[in-house]
């Protein structure tokens, strides 16, 4: 899926002006006259990021970004104010908003503001990626060669992981050649960087 | 004197009693009619002094007349007894219900209140003496005609014995009811008898001396002339002790007649000697009521007088009459203090005291500056009235203190003027705010259009410049234009202190205040209920007095139509907020109006902005607390609640704060 800005706002010309402005930018865009609409249309293989107005009839922008953060979607949310929203922006920002902009808004911020959301979705979301292959890995392994990489992990010798799961260090060696081809490592570095991403 | 006389005397509550004062009735009216039975007309019962009739008198308006068939066995029993049955038993018998029931039906018609005052004034006195002439003349004239009728007296005695038996009856009646009657209700008088016994024991020796004169002195038939000097010692203890002293003093008088008399035969000078008893006993009865009744008045005045004397020392404002001329004449304690006078009132004048007090009405108030005898000023409140005879003439000014009232009424109107300006200024905050909201929507689109437009005019590369530049100045006018309502905005929003105290219980009152009566001229009852300590809450006082000052104006508004409404504000405490509840008796907010309630511009009212509940929930909310809206739980109406930050303790707070 193209990373898309969705833009949420009750009033119809801010909507044309911002999606016209959008696209001769260069962005995809998807226009919403209501929170609500965002979230009854709403597929989890959205990408990019969220443009939504903070001040609209019925649910506001905050009430957007709370109800998405609440639902587990981790879409990157700005939020575009009136000026002087402070507290209410401050809130908006403590839950998690990506970012903020005052209306009415400068093209060329609202450009590099945007771009960086995305970036930010698409770095998060090829972690996720990432994680996953790991993950996928990590499972081709049997229980004693995990036993061993979770040892290695923790930064053990191949003598102190002989005896804490009792058996030779020779052994080990075994096990370890044989994870480290499964797991497409070189050598131990490899291995320990794969291991900090699934672990934390 | 009262718990001897209630003792000797006691109310005959029981069955028990009744019998037994009944018994001592009847025995004392046989004993009395033995003793007073001289010069009888042919052994019958007609004599010139019955103490025995005012004894019954006495006994009937005491216990009520239902008891005359006592009175009619004494009767009777007296015949028998005294004079050994002087004619046919049925004549008897009926003679003595006769009598009986004429003073039965008189004590009926006089009634106990009337008697026992009648010593005591000359209307009641009139009343008794009156009944008890009419009812002996009643008596006597039925008792003579029954025995005429039944031959035990021959007719040509008839008017003679008539005058005779009335006379005695009337005697009797005068003289002993009113004494028996007093002495039942206690016989208080007797106390002041001690302080005056100089007085008392002269009386007595003038009554001895013309007794004696009238007996003592051998001078045959013309010893009634001597009567008449006995008048004055009756009318002096008359003056002296009332009407029960003459009473006490023409029975003392009698007594020394019965004495006198005892063994004499001649029989004219007793029945002129009792028409003579009988004007001294009214004179005694009609003057000494009269004087009774003065006395009481006088004693009432005086009494109604010191009262009035106590007010006015004890009233807190300056009371002063002064004569026509200006010149004070009285002051009271007040006045003494207000003016910084001494209780010598008599130097000073008006004019001196009140200096620009113009007295052009008879009665009127006014504010001016009073000045005080060391020269000192201050602002008074003055009413005055003329005095008119029966008073003397002059002027009655009435003093206070107005500084206090001045000072207060000062305070009022700064604080209304703070709060209206407070008023105003959120609503123009309103305004700009909304109206920031409003036009910061096109001017958004206008610029990114524009934005727009310089991107398209850039890519149409041969286009000339000129465009570009336009668009690009175009947008920055916008921008202008969003930036005058960005500052617009901040100029309202920076306005608030959220780090102030305010006192909630302090705000309801002086909101109270400030609506003065409009609550009672709607008919609706405004009450508050709190616990006694409600912490301070973090929140600028004018802007909480705002706000509550806007939601009771709204509950009264919604109970505009109603009657008998009501509104209830309740303060209370929850986990470190207060909470402010303004409820009403109205019929709430109705579920299509809910979602807009806070929108400005949204109004139910005729002539209202829609301002009030935004204004006050962004109040409440600038503040740090909040606004909402539920159905009120207390009285069915609305609930508009106010949440608030209590205030840290201690902070600034010279109250609470610790040494």
């Amino acid at each position: 899926m193209q990373p898309t800005v969705y833009f949420v706002d009750d009033d119809a010309a801010v909507r044309d002006a911002i999606a016209l402005l959008l696209s001769l930018k260069g962005f995809l865009s998807q226009v919403f006259s209501s929170a609500e609409t965002f979230l009854e249309t709403y597929r989890p293989e959205y990408r990019g990021c969220l443009l939504t107005d903070l001040r609209m009839p019925g649910m506001s922008g905050l009430d957007l970004q709370r109800t998405l953060l609440q639902r587990g979607i981790s879409l990157p949310v700005v939020l575009l104010t009136a000026h002087g929203d402070v507290a209410t922006t401050r809130a908006a920002m403590k839950s998690g908003a990506y970012d903020f902009l005052e209306k009415p808004v400068d093209d060329e911020v609202l450009v590099d503001v945007l771009r960086s959301a995305i970036a930010h979705d698409a770095e998060r979301h090829s972690n996720v990626v990432e994680v996953a292959r790991t993950t996928e890995r990590l499972e081709r392994l049997t229980p004693r060669e995990r036993d061993v990489v979770k040892l290695l992990a923790e930064g053990l010798q191949n003598r102190e992981i002989a005896e804490r799961l009792g058996i030779s260090p020779r052994t080990v060696e075994v096990y370890k050649a044989r994870l480290m081809d499964k797991l497409d490592c070189r050598n131990l570095a490899d291995v320990l960087r794969l291991m900090s991403r699934v672990e934390p | 004197m009262s718990t001897i006389a209630s003792r000797l005397f006691p109310a005959p509550t029981s069955a028990t009693a009744r019998i037994v004062l009944a018994a001592i009735y009847a025995f004392s009216y046989v004993a009395l009619d033995w003793i007073s039975y001289f010069q009888p007309i042919l052994k019958l019962g007609i004599t010139p002094w019955n103490p025995q009739a005012g004894l019954t008198f006495a006994y009937l308006l005491w216990v009520g007349p239902r008891w005359g068939l006592v009175t009619a066995a004494a009767a009777f029993t007296a015949e028998l007894l005294v004079r050994g049955a002087p004619a046919n038993p049925l004549l008897l018998v009926m003679s003595s219900l006769w009598i009986a029931g004429c003073y039965a039906g008189a004590a009926a018609v006089l009634g106990a209140q009337v008697a026992n005052r009648a010593t005591l004034g000359l209307l009641p006195a009139v009343k008794f003496a009156a009944i008890a002439v009419l009812a002996s003349l009643l008596v006597a004239s039925g008792y003579v005609a029954l025995f005429v009728a039944g031959h035990a007296l021959p007719g040509a005695a008839a008017a003679g014995g008539v005058l005779r038996y009335w006379v005695g009856d009337v005697n009797g009646i005068l003289m002993l009811t009113p004494l028996l009657l007093y002495l039942r209700q206690g016989g208080r008088g007797f106390a002041a008898l001690s302080g005056r016994w100089p007085e008392v024991l002269a009386q007595l020796a003038t009554l001895a001396l013309f007794v004696w004169l009238l007996f003592g002195i051998d001078v045959s038939d013309d010893r009634l002339r001597f009567f008449y000097p006995l008048f004055v010692p009756v009318i002096w203890i008359a003056v002296r002790w009332g009407a029960l002293g003459a009473l006490v003093a023409a029975l003392a008088i009698q007594l020394g007649i019965a004495i006198a008399l005892h063994d004499a035969v001649t029989e004219a000078p007793l029945i002129d000697l009792q028409i003579l008893m009988l004007s001294l006993e009214l004179t005694g009865l009609l003057l000494g009521a009269v004087v009774t009744e003065r006395a009481s008045a006088l004693h009432r005045l005086a009494a109604g007088e010191a009262e009035l004397r106590a007010v006015l020392s004890a009233a807190p404002d300056a009371v002063i009459t002064a004569d026509p001329v200006g010149t004070l004449r009285t002051g009271n304690l007040a006045a003494n203090q207000l003016f910084g006078m001494d209780s010598e009132v008599a130097a000073v004048s008006l004019h001196q005291l009140l200096p620009g007090l113009q007295l052009d009405t008879d009665n009127s108030r006014r504010t001016l500056t009073a000045t005080r005898l060391d020269g000192g000023q201050f602002p008074a409140d003055v009413a005055w009235v003329s005095l008119d005879p029966p008073a003397h003439p002059g002027w009655l000014l009435i003093v206070r203190d107005a500084t206090e009232r001045l000072r207060a009424q000062n305070e009022a109107q700064e604080r209304d003027r703070v709060m209206a300006r407070a008023m105003r200024f959120a609503v123009a905050g309103e305004l700009a705010s909304s109206l920031a909201h409003e036009l910061n929507q096109p001017i958004t689109a206008l610029v990114s259009y524009l934005r727009a437009s310089q991107i398209m005019a850039a890519a149409g590369s041969d286009a000339d410049d000129r465009l570009a530049g336009t668009l690009t100045k175009a947008s920055n006018e916008a921008i202008r234009a969003a930036q005058v309502l960005h500052r617009l905005r901040d100029f309202y929003q920076g306005s608030t202190s959220p780090s102030a105290r305010a006192d909630v219980l302090q705000c309801c009152a002086s909101v109270v205040e400030l609506l003065g009566n409009r609550p009672q001229k709607q008919g609706v009852q405004l009450s508050i209920e709190s616990p006694v300590a409600v912490p301070a809450v973090q929140a600028d006082r004018i802007q909480v007095e705002m706000v509550l000052h806007n939601l009771i104006s709204n509950a009264l508004d919604a109970l505009s139509a109603t009657e008998a409404g009501k509104v209830l504000v309740t303060v209370s405490k929850d986990s470190g907020r207060v909470l402010i509840g303004v409820h009403d008796s109205g019929t709430g907010v109705s579920e299509d109006a809910l979602p807009q309630l806070f929108e400005p511009f949204n109004t139910t009212k005729p002539d209202g902005m829609g301002l009030g509940l935004a204004i006050s929930r962004n109040l409440v909310r600038a503040n740090g607390g909040d606004l909402l809206y539920r159905r009120s739980s207390r009285l069915g109406g609305a609930c508009f609640e106010m949440q608030l930050d209590a205030a840290p303790r201690n902070t600034t707070s010279p109250q609470s704060g610790e040494a």
